[in-house]
C-alpha cells in the first residue's frame, strides 16, 4: 500500500515544491549544482519574430541538450533555461538579469536585434559572451574601429557571415552569373526592403559593393513588412529592368512580394536575406525559380558532409523519429552553440570558465572547426579587433513548382577581409 | 474616486488651501514617505531581478503617467506614445552625445523637446476628437518610426545610437545598485509633480475639458491651448521615460519603439484606472509583472518530469502568451474602474471595518 502510494507523494512533493516556487518567485535553476556552468537561453517562438525564431531556437536547445547529457563542457555539468521573450524587449533585459543575479550565468545564447541590442552595455559589462543571430555589421567591430560603430560590442559574438557580408557575397555570386549568362550592358541590382532598421542593415554596404563590381544600382524600392499586395513595386522593377533584386524584408512579407511579381510577369534573380531564404519560405511562395539565398552551413539535405552525422544525433533530441526536416537556421542555431562549448573547453584549461576567458577562448584558434561537426559549420576565426567570424558564405538557389521545392548549391563564395568593410 | 473620502471624523476643512491638499491625510502623507523609503531598502534586501524589474516599472510609469494626464484626465486620446518614449530616449542620447552637456540635465531638455514634438503632432487636437484624433496620433506614431530608420545624424539609423551612463559629480553610475537610486528619484520627483499638476489651476482646466468641453469653454477655459497643453506634458513625461530608459541600456536602437509599446501604454493606464496618478503607477507594476509571474509559473512546472520535453515547453510558452492577455480582458470585466479604484475600496473596507455603511 505504501509503495503503491509513494510515486504520487512525490509527485504532490513536487507539486507543493511547484507551488512554493511559485509564490516565493524563485526561479528552479537556483537549486543548480556547484561546480556546473549555467548558460542562459533567449528565444523568440511566440513574438513578433516567432515564425522563423522557432528554428534556430530548436537548433540552440537541442543542441545544449545534448551537450548537456553527454558529457557537458570536458566533464563539467551544463546546466542551461530555455525562455521565450516573445521579442518583447524588457522581458529580455529581465530575464537576462535574473540569470546573472540567480544562476551566476557566465554565457548567453540569444536571438535577434531586441535582444542582442538592448544587452550590449550589460554583457560587456559583466563580462558575459553573448552569442546571437543578430547579424548586424556593427557587432562584428569590438574595439569601434569603424567611426559609424555607434557602441562597440566586445561581448557579442556570432557565427555567421553579417548582413552586408552576405549581400556582398551575393552580389558576388551575381556578378560571374552575369558574365556566364552572356548578359549584355551593366546588370541592374535593387534594394528591396522597408524602411526598417533590420532590411536597412545592409543596403548602403551592398549597394556600395555592387557599384564596384560593375552593377547599376537602381534607388531602393520599398516594401512593406507586413504582407500585402505589392504589384505597383514589381512594376517598378519592372520598369527599372533589375536583374537581381536584393530581398530585405522576412517571410510573409517576401513570400507576398514574390508571388505578386510573379502575376505581373516580373521575375529577376532574386537574393535572398538569410531568414528569408529557406525551404518552409520557397514552399510557401509556392512558384518561383532563380531564387538565390545564402547558407552559413551545410544544408540538411546535403550528402557526404561528414559532421551532418552529429547534426542528426542533435536533431533525435527534440525529434526521437529522426524523420523531421531540419532548416539551415536550425544548423546554425548548433554551430553557434559549438562554438560556444568549444571555447568553454578552451577556457576550462587556461584559468578557468568565466566570460572573460570565454573571450578568449574566441580567438585562440584560426580556422576553426568544432569538432565533429567538419562540412557542417566553415572555417571562423574570430580576433580581438575583429568579430567577423567567417567571411565564406554558401550560396544556394532554389526553385519550387506547385509546392515541390528544389535545393542545390551553387558555389562557395570567399569574401576579402577588407579592413573598410569591419562593422559594416 | 472623489466620492470616499478618509478623513477621520471631525477633520473638517476650512480653506480651499486644505482642500487640495496633495495628501488627504497626515496618515497618508507618512505612509507615502515611509513607502519610500522603504522602496529604497530594496537593493539592500533583493537581488538584482527585482531591482531590474523596480528599474524597468519607473521609467514605464513615468511615460505611463504622462499618457495618463493626456488620456485619463483631459479625455483626449494618443496612439503614439511609445514613439515620444523613443524620440526623448534618442534626443538625450543625441544632446549629451553632441554637446556634451551631463546626462542629468539632457534628461529634461529631452523631456522638453520630447514636448515639442508632442505640441506638434498634438495641433489636430485643437480641431478633432474622439477617433479622428486617434488616427491622428496614429500618424505620429508611424511618421516618427520612419524618422528613426532614416535620420541617420539623430539616431544612427540601423546602427543606433549610443547613450552615456549617467555621471553625477564625476562618479558615473554604471550597475543598477545606484541606478536603482536615480530611477526612483525621477519617479517620485515626476509623480510629486503630476501630483501637483492635478490640483492646480491647469490640472483642474484639464479635467474640466475631459468631462464636458463645451461648458468649460463657456467657464473661460481656452480649449485649444489646455489640449495642446496636456499633448505637451504628456510627451515631456514620455520624452522622460525614454531618456531614462536609453541611458539605462547604454544604448538605443531604432527597432523598440512599435505602436504594440504604444497600446502597452494605454493597458497600463486603463488596467491601473484612468484618471488617477497613482493608477498610472499600479496599472504598469500590473503589467511589467504580468509576464514575469507568468514566466515563474511556468519554470516553476519544470520540476515536473512530464513538462520537461521540447513539445510541453513550446505549448506553455504559447499558454502564457495567451495567458497574459486572458490577465488583461478579465481584468478589465472584473475591475473596469482600474486597481486605483480597487485600493480604494480595500482602503475604506479597512478604514470602515466594521461598520461598512
Amino acid at each position: 500500500m505504501f509503495n503503491e502510494t509513494s510515486k504520487g507523494d512525490v509527485e504532490m512533493k513536487k507539486l507543493i515544491a511547484a507551488t512554493a516556487m511559485m509564490a516565493t518567485g524563485l526561479s528552479v535553476g537556483a537549486a543548480k549544482a556547484e561546480d556546473s556552468v549555467f548558460v542562459g537561453h533567449l528565444m523568440d517562438i511566440t513574438g513578433a519574430t516567432g515564425f522563423i525564431g522557432k528554428f534556430y531556437a530548436d537548433g540552440v536547445r537541442d543542441a545544449l541538450s545534448y551537450i548537456k547529457e553527454n558529457g557537458g563542457i570536458d566533464g563539467t555539468p551544463l546546466e542551461f533555461e530555455s525562455v521565450d521573450y516573445a521579442y518583447k524587449v524588457p522581458q529580455a533585459i529581465a530575464n537576462y538579469k535574473k540569470w546573472r543575479s540567480r544562476n551566476n550565468m557566465i554565457a548567453m545564447q540569444g536571438w535577434g536585434t531586441g535582444d542582442t541590442e538592448a544587452l550590449i552595455s550589460f554583457v560587456a559589462k559583466d563580462e558575459v559572451p553573448v552569442y546571437s543571430a543578430s547579424y548586424s555589421g556593427h557587432l562584428t567591430d569590438p574595439t569601434g574601429k569603424n567611426p559609424k560603430t555607434a557602441k562597440p560590442a566586445p561581448y557579442n559574438f556570432f557565427y555567421g557571415a553579417s548582413y552586408s557580408d552576405a549581400c556582398r557575397a551575393m552580389v558576388q555570386w551575381a556578378a560571374e552569373d552575369w558574365k556566364k549568362k552572356g548578359g549584355e550592358g551593366k546588370p541592374v541590382f535593387s534594394h528591396i526592403g522597408d524602411n526598417h532598421p533590420y532590411p536597412n542593415a545592409p543596403k548602403e554596404a551592398c549597394a556600395e559593393y555592387a557599384t564596384e563590381l560593375g552593377f547599376d544600382v537602381t534607388s531602393p524600392v520599398v516594401v512593406s513588412m507586413k504582407p500585402g499586395d505589392f504589384k505597383a513595386q514589381c512594376l517598378t522593377l519592372k520598369e527599372a529592368g533589375t536583374d537581381y533584386g536584393y530581398l530585405g524584408n522576412l517571410g510573409p512579407s517576401v513570400v507576398s512580394l514574390v508571388k505578386s511579381c510573379g502575376t505581373v510577369g516580373v521575375d529577376p534573380t532574386w537574393l535572398a536575406n538569410i531568414w528569408a531564404g529557406d525551404y518552409e519560405t520557397l514552399k510557401t511562395i509556392g512558384d518561383v525559380d532563380n531564387y538565390v539565398f545564402p547558407v552559413m552551413t551545410s544544408f540538411w539535405t546535403d550528402e557526404g558532409v561528414p559532421g551532418m552525422e552529429l547534426v542528426r544525433k542533435i536533431s533525435m533530441e527534440s525529434d526521437k523519429t529522426g524523420e523531421q526536416f531540419r532548416t539551415h537556421h536550425y544548423i546554425r542555431g548548433i554551430c553557434s552553440v559549438y562554438y560556444m562549448k568549444e571555447a568553454m573547453e578552451w577556457a576550462k584549461e587556461n584559468g578557468g570558465i568565466t566570460g572573460a576567458n570565454i573571450k578568449q577562448g574566441m580567438y585562440a584558434r584560426t580556422d576553426w572547426v568544432p569538432k565533429g561537426l567538419e562540412g557542417v559549420c566553415m572555417p571562423a576565426t574570430w580576433t580581438a579587433e575583429d568579430h567577423r567570424g567567417i567571411n565564406t558564405v554558401n550560396i544556394y538557389s532554389g526553385e519550387a513548382h506547385g509546392g515541390d521545392v528544389k535545393v542545390t548549391k551553387l558555389e562557395t563564395v570567399t569574401l576579402p577581409r577588407r579592413d573598410d568593410w569591419l562593422g559594416y | 474616486m472623489a466620492g470616499f473620502s478618509m478623513r477621520p471624523c471631525g477633520d473638517f476643512r476650512t480653506t480651499y488651501r486644505q482642500d487640495t491638499r496633495i495628501f488627504d491625510t497626515t496618515f497618508v502623507r507618512n505612509a507615502a514617505i515611509l513607502g519610500i523609503v522603504a522602496v529604497g531598502l530594496i537593493p539592500f534586501v533583493l537581488d538584482g531581478y527585482y531591482v531590474n524589474l523596480f528599474i524597468q516599472i519607473s521609467y514605464f510609469a513615468i511615460a505611463a503617467l504622462g499618457l495618463n494626464i493626456l488620456v485619463g484626465f483631459t479625455g483626449q486620446i494618443s496612439l503614439g506614445h511609445a514613439a515620444f518614449f523613443g524620440f526623448g530616449a534618442f534626443a538625450s542620447a543625441w544632446i549629451n552625445n553632441h554637446t556634451g552637456i551631463p546626462v542629468l540635465l539632457s534628461i529634461p531638455l529631452a523631456g522638453m523637446a520630447t514636448a515639442a514634438v508632442g505640441l506638434l503632432f498634438g495641433l489636430p487636437a485643437a480641431r478633432i476628437k474622439g477617433l479622428y484624433l486617434a488616427i491622428a496620433t496614429l500618424a505620429a506614431q508611424f511618421i516618427l518610426e520612419d524618422f528613426f530608420a532614416r535620420a541617420d545624424w539623430f539616431t544612427g539609423g540601423s546602427y543606433g545610437a549610443a547613450a552615456n551612463p549617467i555621471n553625477v559629480f564625476g562618479y558615473e553610475i554604471m550597475d543598477d545598485f545606484s541606478f536603482f537610486y536615480v530611477s526612483l528619484f525621477f519617479l517620485v520627483i515626476m509623480y510629486v509633480l503630476g501630483s501637483n499638476l492635478m490640483r492646480s489651476r491647469d490640472g483642474r482646466a484639464f479635467v474640466a475639458v475631459r468631462d464636458h468641453y463645451l461648458s468649460a469653454e463657456i467657464m473661460g477655459i481656452n480649449l485649444t491651448k489646455y489640449r495642446l497643453l496636456s499633448f505637451a506634458v504628456s510627451s515631456f513625461y514620455a520624452g522622460i521615460g525614454g531618456a531614462l530608459y536609453g541611458h539605462y541600456l547604454g544604448y538605443v536602437s531604432a527597432e523598440g519603439f512599435t505602436i504594440l509599446l504604444s497600446i502597452q501604454f494605454l493597458g497600463m493606464i486603463i488596467i491601473g484606472g484612468l484618471g488617477s496618478v497613482k493608477g498610472a503607477l499600479m496599472g504598469t507594476v500590473f503589467m511589467v509583472l504580468l509576464p514575469e509571474v507568468m514566466e515563474t509559473g511556468v519554470s516553476a512546472l519544470s520540476v515536473f518530469d512530464w513538462a520537461n520535453s521540447t513539445a510541453v515547453t513550446d505549448g506553455l510558452a504559447y499558454i502564457k502568451e495567451m495567458a497574459i492577455g486572458l490577465a488583461i480582458i478579465l481584468f478589465l470585466i472584473f475591475e473596469p474602474d482600474g486597481l486605483a479604484h480597487r485600493w480604494q475600496q480595500i482602503r475604506a473596507y479597512w478604514k470602515l471595518y466594521p461598520f461598512s455603511y
